[in-house]
């Protein structure tokens, strides 16, 4: 029996010695990863050791599938957009762009007609001409789309008409659309002749996912199901060739651990765990990104259908629950939160000084005051279940019972149907990504999707946030906005409470050039990325 | 023998059945719309037209029992069908389920070597150090839930040590498929293995102590048999059954405890296309990874029942 025992012994240590060196490939550690320092902690980093940049997807969250490539037409993660061009590329403000795949542009004065010429001798990575042909496909796909970003169908819809010529490719607007250059610089171009024959609604699922054609500075180099895909430099690419060579992305449930264990040189976020865990790795740098993301409470006010919610029709109640809010002290649980008091930041210049201050007594006074049945249970529905959102809500949830009211929270497991369809609460706590101020206006409008259920599809914003929307001179889009500040001021249908700050880590196996500035992680950018170098 | 397997094997269709029903209705007063987790709530507000057309094409506007009945329909005729992402859930089968065995079967085997082994160690060496040993970390494996072995065992190999990678099963450029594959299946292996070891190691000591208190244990050794024969021929023969028993009846809680070891660690098995698809409300890969799950215990629980037939003449087949 000893003879036995000492083989089982003998065994399990064989095989830890084994797994101690078995690393291989994919596991030799780096030595700037793994060099800790000070007091933070620093990642083993075992993979990467083939020189490759690495990153990751996240699978956990259900958005993304592990068996192909993620989309670029719903939300833009770096891995995509190596891959895959638009027409113009924006800075990190994506409010100023400069032409990408075109060569030249000119808009008329009236804003209605973009006359855009591609430059000569493009190609994807099959080696097929990129042509104009492939423009308007696109664009004419995105508005039968079902699974896309709203910001390119709200932009697409404005367009009257498309028409080639050679190499030019002319957009004529029924009417003008002030952001059409800054949309088209986020909407990646896909090839027509491998997608043609795919269905528009379910676009995300062809198999052309799996091997994509692909325009950008890397091309796709092997996608192993569930485990990673890998690229390479696009051989096809006029452009500068990136320095980096190769680039492998690992599907991945959680962005901190596969940091920690160095499965990413670039992960990006707003969760306050992720954000304090990437801070505290001394192998990571964080480049802190000012992202229109909203959290913000609506009022469940009356649908479409008539179904009103009796308890939230008097605006006095909506602001006195309102001011009850230590709205400051709830940004205190991100990293980075700046309080608002509309769309509009209050940084800019459009903003109209309104503030929703906090008084508890005067709450307490003007609840009263009101006529609110205080026996009643206010009930609050919340979607987000990180430890966050979850701590914000119970603050919430004390600061309401200081004024007397009796508060039921509710975590959902379906917020969009919870919100708008069941509506079995009074104020929800939602959170938007904003590709700018105007997508928060947006939702005010009676012919919204959404909204229209809980806001009773109330006309009066309509005109506005058209006129918005058309406003391309900057003095005209600020005294809209100065209109539409005062009047969802007055109907109080949803307040803001802050925009969360995301932040870019970037780990210090890479080098990045001097100036390069991060923008929304989930659009595209001029990140000079192919001058971004691996430290040796 | 062969009217009690086929009787056996008849009675798992309605079984299957009534679970697909309970699984799909189930999943169904959930309340959760998949459209929600297909679609942005941007663009549910900006586009309802294609979003309709969208959910018209996924048939999620036909009344729920036409839509269980087409998909019954589907499956009997082998069309698993497609996920609400559109991809084949026979191809996502394909893939996935090699890697779930591939994880469930080597800690299948390491545990019940480990596991047995020890447990006959102890029964042996009953109140020895070994057994003590044995006591405490089986009580310890029960006693922590097998998702914190897996986040320990990632804090410590693969963060702190960087011995092994933290997610995935391949690695890319590997140069030596089962190094590659040895690292990958590690730690989560390590991780079912602790749990199962546990059972293992208590059932076996149990049942070893059982038998070597037997009296035909006595009359072996009376017989001056030699003490090793005794606890290999005579004892652990007999101690085993019960042990046998057990072991099979693991393999399908192997399966379905995967689905937590294989989120923890990223593993692309059916464990986490399981979870990735409830987070997403994808209905068709939740009920096909359940059936197959609850196949797999039923199909398991037939082999306890031939196992111990076999085993024991003691129980009549057919009766």
């Amino acid at each position: 029996m000893k003879k036995l025992l000492a083989l089982v012994l003998a065994t399990t240590l064989t095989a830890a010695s084994l797994a101690g060196c078995g690393g291989g490939a994919s596991n030799d550690a780096p030595a700037a990863a793994t060099e800790a320092s000070g007091g933070g902690t620093a990642a083993a980093a075992p993979a990467a050791a083939d020189g490759s940049l690495q990153l990751a997807v996240t699978t956990g969250d259900g958005s993304t599938s592990d068996d192909r490539i993620p989309t670029p037409w719903y939300n833009r993660i770096l891995a995509t957009n190596l891959m895959f061009r638009g027409l113009f590329l924006a800075d990190s403000t994506l409010t100023e762009v400069e032409p990408d795949l075109a060569e030249t542009y000119e808009v008329s004065d009236d804003g209605l007609v973009y006359t855009i010429t591609l430059k000569d001798g493009l190609k994807w990575s099959d080696g097929e001409a990129i042509t104009v042909d492939d423009v308007q496909w696109s664009i004419e796909t995105a508005l039968e789309a079902a699974q896309i970003n709203s910001i390119y169908t709200a932009a697409f819809k404005a367009i009257d008409s498309i028409a080639t010529d050679g190499n030019t490719i002319t957009l004529t607007l029924a009417e003008p659309y002030a952001a059409m250059l800054d949309v088209l610089a986020q909407f990646a171009i896909l090839p027509k002749h491998s997608l043609e024959n795919a269905d528009p609604l379910k676009l995300e699922s062809d198999p052309f996912w799996t091997a994509p054609v692909t325009s950008g500075m890397y091309a796709l180099d092997e996608l192993n199901v569930g485990n990673y895909f890998t690229l390479k430099v696009n051989e096809n690419y006029e452009g500068q060739a990136p320095k980096i060579e190769k680039v492998t992305c690992y599907f991945v449930s959680d962005y901190v651990t596969a940091a920690q264990a160095g499965n990413t040189d670039y992960v990006y976020g707003n969760a306050a765990d992720l954000v304090e865990a990437l801070q505290g790795m001394d192998n990571f740098s964080a480049h802190e990104v000012d992202v229109l993301f909203y959290k913000y409470f609506i009022f469940n006010m009356k649908g479409i259908d008539g179904n009103e919610n009796p308890a939230m029709q008097n605006v006095e109640v909506r602001k006195a629950i309102i001011e009850a809010i230590d709205r400051a002290t709830l940004a205190t649980l991100y990293p980075t939160a700046n309080v608002l008091n509309s769309g509009v930041p209050n940084s800019d210049e459009a903003y109209n000084g309104f503030e929703y201050t906090f008084d508890a007594e005067k709450a307490k006074a003007d609840i009263a005051a009101s006529g609110y049945d205080m026996s009643r249970t206010l009930k609050i529905c919340y979607y987000n279940n990180d430890q966050t959102s979850i701590d914000l809500i119970n603050t919430v949830v004390y600061y309401l019972q200081q004024i007397g009211l009796t508060v039921e929270a509710t975590l959902s497991n379906d917020g969009t149907t919870d919100l708008f369809t069941t509506r079995d609460y009074d104020i929800g706590f939602k959170g938007k990504s904003s590709f700018s101020i105007d997508e928060w206006y947006t939702e005010y409008m009676s012919t919204d999707g959404l909204f229209a259920n809980i806001f009773g599809g109330d006309t009066s914003f309509d005109a506005l946030v058209a006129d918005l929307s058309k406003a391309v001179d900057k003095e005209d889009r600020n005294a809209v906005l100065t209109e539409l500040q005062a009047l969802e001021q007055e109907k109080v249908y949803k307040v803001p409470v802050f925009t969360v700050g995301t932040y870019v880590f970037t780990s210090n196996r890479v080098n990045i050039p001097e100036g390069v500035e991060f923008c929304n992680p989930l659009y595209m950018c001029d990140l000079d990325f192919e001058n971004w170098e691996l430290a040796q | 023998m062969l009217k009690f397997i086929i009787k056996k094997l008849l009675m798992m269709i309605p079984m299957l059945l009534l679970i697909s029903f309970i699984v799909y209705f189930g999943l169904q007063m959930t309340g959760i719309d998949p459209i929600n987790f297909m679609v942005s709530p941007e663009m549910l507000s900006a586009n309802k037209e294609n979003v309709e057309a969208l959910r018209e094409s996924l048939g999620l506007n036909d009344p729920l029992i036409i839509q269980y009945f087409r998909w019954l329909g589907n499956c009997l005729r082998g069309d698993l069908g497609y996920s609400f992402d559109g991809s084949s859930i026979a191809s996502i089968i394909k893939v996935r389920l090699p890697y779930t065995f591939e994880l469930a079967g080597y800690s299948l085997v390491l545990s019940a070597i480990i596991g047995i082994g020890i447990g006959i160690i102890s029964a042996v060496r009953q109140n020895g150090v070994i057994d003590y040993v044995g006591r405490v970390l089986a009580v310890l494996g029960q006693a922590v839930p097998q998702f914190l072995v897996g986040i320990i065992l990632i804090q410590i190999f693969s963060i702190k040590l960087g011995w092994f990678p933290s997610a995935n099963r391949v690695s890319p450029d590997a140069t030596n498929a089962f190094v590659d594959a040895f690292v990958h299946l590690f730690l989560p292996v390590l991780t079912l293995t602790i749990g199962m070891v546990a059972v293992l190691m208590r059932y076996a000591r149990n049942t070893m102590l059982d038998v070597l208190n037997s009296d035909y244990i006595k009359t072996a050794r009376s017989k001056g048999i030699p003490e090793w024969k005794v606890y290999l021929k005579h004892g652990f023969r007999n101690a085993m059954k019960p042990v046998l028993v057990i072991l099979v009846f693991r393999i399908p809680m192997l399966v379905g405890g995967s689905v937590v070891i294989e989120s923890v660690f990223s593993y692309p098995g059916i464990g986490l296309t399981m979870t990735n698809a409830i987070v997403s409300g994808d209905y068709p890969i939740v009920l096909v990874t359940t059936l197959i799950i609850a196949a797999a215990m039923l199909i398991c629980s037939f082999m306890v029942d031939v196992f111990n037939a076999l085993l024991d003449p003691r129980v009549r087949l057919g009766e």
